[in-house]
């Protein structure tokens, strides 16, 4: 890869990444969110509620930066979206899990974000939660290409 | 004399049950029955274009005509959009579907972040939504035409024509309160006598277009027309899946008796759920 090609990619991957940070939730906007910050928490899910209109994940650990550990509350978008958008199931992620999450935290300073990605320690799995992910027919078949 | 007979009739029709004078007056002649559909009308479904499969939206074309194609809002009415958009701009997006009423015509239609089906039935079309506020619209092709007076509803009164592959909607009787909504943090209630005309057709073999046109004229100088656009999917770990809007609002927990049952959550005004102090 020349180096102007990479620096049009890296710069394509960047653009992705903001826009998906404009992912919205099921029923409000996400405005309350910084979308220009992205933090990153490490820790044990605590509790899992997969409900609509949005899904919530507990996750206590440590946000990077910080030396101390607390529970962080993680928001999405609804059951069904993030099957279409992320590839997520009920048992995707389960209580007792360790994750790193990657979010846009609330604006407020709570311990709130949007979540982005949450990763698997054990198995590297990772799924995102961007609703806007599945703009085209048929999302499955082009997966199994 | 005349006084007389009036009363006995009136007595007669209460004692009998029939329908009041009033109704009588404004509905005269035998009830209207839907009949059963016959075999035929089972086999003409077969006709119609393929809507099978579950359509999510296009929400980046969502977001795209909340700038490129904004309607033409009264003055009033685009002071209190202006208004809108500057608090989603400021992190304090207005939380207009928060309550988990239903998004209700136009809206969902409008900004939904969520997937539908559409089902034929003889005599009918049915739309139902996924998640959000028990989206749900019954569009009526068995030729009848709007009531006289309709009692508003979220969803208003539809009748659809078919006109070769296109589905053509006229919906009217919506509750006054309901959204127009160019986003999920900015919209206006249309204040009554909104008309909504939709054209519903496919463009190639998975895309689902929505030529929507408003007319309101409490809140619009002239009338609006937009598109919305819906992807088709039919693998079935996509099927539609019940989302009740308010389930969010609690957590399953165990009463003092030890049954399972729901704990509210607290939420901040913005709908989120609190997170932990």
């Amino acid at each position: 890869m020349n180096l102007n090609l990479k620096k049009i990619v890296v710069n394509a991957t960047f653009l992705v990444g903001a826009l998906s940070a404009l992912s919205a939730f099921a029923h409000h906007s996400t405005t309350m969110f910084d979308k220009d910050k992205i933090s990153t928490i490490t820790g044990v899910v605590k509790e899992v509620q997969w409900t609509n209109p949005h899904v919530a994940i507990f996750v206590d650990g440590t946000v990077k930066g910080s030396d101390t550990p607390a529970l962080w509350l993680m928001e999405m978008t609804s059951p069904g979206n993030l099957a279409r958008a992320g590839g997520w199931t009920l048992n995707a992620v389960k209580a007792g899990d360790k994750v790193v999450v990657d979010f846009n935290p609330l604006r407020n300073g709570s311990k709130g974000g949007a979540l982005k990605k949450i990763t698997l320690v054990d198995t590297g799995k990772f799924y995102t939660a961007d609703i806007r992910a599945q703009e085209s027919a048929n999302l499955e078949e082009k997966e199994q290409k | 004399m005349k006084r007389k007979f009036l009363g006995i009739a009136l007595s007669l029709s209460v004692t009998l049950g029939f329908i009041s004078p009033f109704s009588l007056a404004q509905q005269p002649g035998k009830p209207i029955i839907n009949p059963p559909p016959t075999a035929k009308d089972w086999t003409n479904l077969a006709k119609l274009p393929d809507w099978s499969g579950v359509w999510n939206p296009k929400i980046t074309d969502q977001d795209k005509q909340a700038k490129t194609n904004m309607p033409p809002w009264t003055p009033q009415a685009n002071e209190l959009i202006q208004f809108q958009l500057a608090e989603e701009k400021a992190g304090r997006p207005p939380p207009l579907f928060v309550n988990c009423l239903p998004e209700a015509m136009p809206s969902w239609m409008l900004i939904t972040h969520n997937a539908m089906e559409v089902l034929f039935t003889p005599g009918r079309v049915t739309m139902l939504g996924e998640s959000d506020g028990n989206r749900l619209r019954r569009i009526y092709t068995d030729g009848r035409t709007h009531p006289e007076d309709p009692d508003p509803t979220f969803h208003g009164h539809s009748i659809g024509k078919w006109e070769g592959d296109t589905l053509v909607v006229d919906t009217v009787g919506i509750m006054p309160q309901s959204l127009i909504a160019i986003s999920e943090a900015a919209g206006v209630p249309n204040n009554g006598d909104m008309q909504i005309i939709e054209r519903i057709h496919l463009v190639g073999k998975n895309e689902l277009h929505d030529d929507i046109e408003v007319i309101a004229p409490k809140v619009l100088t002239k009338p609006w027309k937009t598109t919305r656009i819906y992807f088709r999917q039919r693998a079935r770990k996509f099927d539609i899946v019940e989302g009740v809007c308010l389930e969010g609002y609690f957590a399953p927990g165990k009463d003092k008796y030890g049954n399972d049952t729901f704990i509210p959550v607290q939420h901040d005004v913005g709908g989120n759920r609190i997170p932990p102090q």
